[in-house]
């Protein structure tokens, strides 16, 4: 029993990951009804920023080997930064990729391949002038906090995912209030019900859709932090297996449902923890397993509106 | 310096992208092509390597071997495309690229981790029919023929139209009589079909083959041939699939910037050719 309720910690603290990052696939999804596959590349790009603002030096292969940011930032104030940061790459991974698309109303496969290119160029960029090579977060970043946090009967939780937790449950929180209170946020689920009854009335859709461009890369940036901090970073393309799970997680919720990234990321992360250890090589299929059946079987998600068909 | 081996890498390259040109012809965006190629590579490797009986007494690996691989791969990736694309296609647009990159996810995943398919290490030694790469350069040369030949010619004929009907409209195509449901499952399969040929002999060539073939990446790539190349005729993809193999091999003198400037590539295509580089005549 104890052994399920530490499984079912580690699940719900990857899977609030998992959520923070299909977060941001989905508000992209909603206003422009295509998918951004340089969104795993932004989160790569998040990953990074918060290593170099917590002072971390750049490794022997890059171009900017030995450099270093000249200060070393608190965590909570780094981890903000870098997702800023990573919101600055989002916008102008949608100026290139998808503007010039967007304006000839092209077809949504090129978005596609658009987004994609998008994505390895950052991706190589990075391994440009960083290297190849993996980077873990500075050690002490805790302070005085204890790495870990006993529960009682066995059960502990270790206090970075304590803080993943947190930090994805708050900005959850913000962008659904945000999302339902602000006019910013009502202009965009008005963009993202019908964009041109929206421009008709008024709304200015190209700044809506560089708004959701900006959350969604600051989700994914913020996570991308959160990410390197409680495992670390694998290297330049470490992102892109985020990207695919990320994936599994917004088809599993329903296309464009906010609540719905949130339970995806959850269940995922819950049913990679209950993978046994026997058979922990096949976890990475789990995500993909549930993406298939969830598509054969109810096409538009847990939460998501079925899609229409044209008559 | 450009091999042999350069222009053997290209022909596959445009394989590929014929294998994913087929289903997008009936409007249908599968890129599951890495998934049934890996698939044709891994019987094609499980067979020449696990039954004694198919090396014959020669030093170089009967030709007829081959073949027999080629019709079992064929068969496997067919029967599993059919399969699977009953229920799958069943879905549209977005929905079936996710559904097909999930397939080719588990596939890679599946392979990998079990010791039947040679696991994480793969599968060695892989016996040789050819002497050198010009062997190869032929054999796929020949296949490729095949292929554009067999295109071209479906592109003229009723099922060939019945799936440009169901690109431009299906709901119209459907009201005209055409049984979409089937022409796009035909499309599915026979893209898997080219697929699992191109793997066969790719298997060979690299002598050692595991799973990794079967990734998100090489889905994306193959897809971008066709999308630079033009979708709309047989030769948008050959001429994409020859060019874009060919241009990080090309590139390979500027280092470390050469994916940038794929990147690049594949960035701008779109956005100042939308059609590709071979445009249709009727449009």
């Amino acid at each position: 029993m104890d052994g399920l309720l530490q499984l079912l910690i580690n699940g719900i603290s990857i899977g609030a990951t998992y959520a923070l990052f299909a977060l941001g696939y989905t508000l992209v999804f909603s206003v422009l009804g295509v998918i951004n596959f340089a969104h795993g590349a932004v989160f790569t790009c998040g990953a990074y920023f918060t290593y170099l603002l917590l002072g971390g030096a750049v490794g022997s292969n890059g171009m900017l080997a030995g450099m270093h940011f000249p200060l070393a930032l608190p965590l909570l104030v780094a981890l903000p930064l870098a997702g800023i940061g990573a919101a600055a790459m989002g916008l102008l991974v949608e100026a290139v990729a998808f503007k010039p698309l967007r304006r000839r109303g092209a077809e949504p496969l090129l978005y596609l391949i658009t987004s994609l290119g998008a994505g390895v160029i950052l991706v190589n960029l990075i391994q440009l002038l960083m290297g190849a090579e993996a980077y873990a977060l500075p050690g002490n970043l805790l302070g005085r906090w204890p790495a870990v946090l006993a529960l009682g009967h066995g059960v502990q939780i270790r206090t970075v995912q304590l803080l993943l937790l947190i930090v994805a449950g708050i900005a959850m929180l913000i962008l659904s209030l945000w999302l339902n209170r602000s006019s910013y946020g009502k202009a965009l689920q008005a963009v993202a019900e019908d964009g041109t009854t929206a421009r008709l009335l008024g709304i200015n859709s190209g700044a809506i859709i560089q708004l959701a461009f900006a959350i969604a890369s600051f989700l994914a940036g913020i996570s991308g932090g959160l990410v390197a901090l409680s495992v670390n970073i694998g290297g330049p393309y470490f992102g892109i297996g985020y990207g695919l799970k990320g994936l599994g997680v917004l088809v599993l919720g329903g296309l464009g449902s906010a609540p719905g990234a949130v339970l995806g990321g959850l269940i995922i992360g819950i049913a990679e923890a209950l993978v046994p250890a026997k058979l922990s090589a096949y976890k990475d299929a789990v995500a993909f397993a549930f993406l298939f059946l969830m598509l054969i079987l109810r096409p538009q998600g847990l939460l998501g509106k079925p899609p229409m068909e044209k008559v | 310096m450009i091999d042999i081996s350069l222009f053997v890498l290209m022909l596959l390259g445009a394989l590929l992208a014929l294998a994913v040109y087929l289903p997008l012809r009936a409007g249908q965006l599968s890129l599951a092509t890495p998934g049934f190629y890996t698939i044709g590579g891994t019987v094609a490797a499980l067979l020449s390597t696990q039954l004694p009986g198919l090396g014959g007494s020669d030093a170089v690996y009967p030709l007829t071997s081959l073949l027999l691989e080629m019709i079992v791969a064929i068969a496997v990736a067919g029967l599993l495309a059919f399969l699977i694309g009953k229920p799958v296609l069943k879905l549209r647009g977005i929905y079936l690229a996710i559904a097909t990159i999930a397939l080719v996810e588990i596939l890679r995943v599946v392979l990998l981790s079990s010791p039947w398919f040679g696991a994480a290490v793969g599968i060695f030694a892989i016996p040789q029919p050819f002497e050198g790469p010009e062997g190869y350069l032929i054999a796929y040369g020949l296949l490729l023929a095949i292929v554009a030949w067999a295109c071209a010619r479906l592109e003229r004929q009723p099922l060939g139209m019945a799936m440009a009907a169901i690109r431009d409209d299906e709901l119209a195509a459907r009201c005209m009589g055409v049984s979409t449901d089937q022409v796009k499952l035909i499309a599915f399969v026979l893209s898997a079909i080219v697929a699992a040929a191109a793997g066969v002999l790719a298997a060979h060539y690299f002598n050692s083959w595991n799973a990794r073939q079967a990734n998100f990446d090489a889905s994306i790539t193959t897809l971008a041939f066709v999308v630079l190349g033009g979708s709309r005729t047989w030769l948008g993809p050959v001429i994409g699939g020859l060019v874009l193999t060919a241009l990080p091999e090309l590139l390979r003198p500027i280092g470390d910037l050469r994916l940038i400037v794929f990147g690049l590539v594949i960035l701008l295509g779109p956005i100042f050719i939308p059609q590709g580089l071979i445009k249709s005549k009727q449009s």
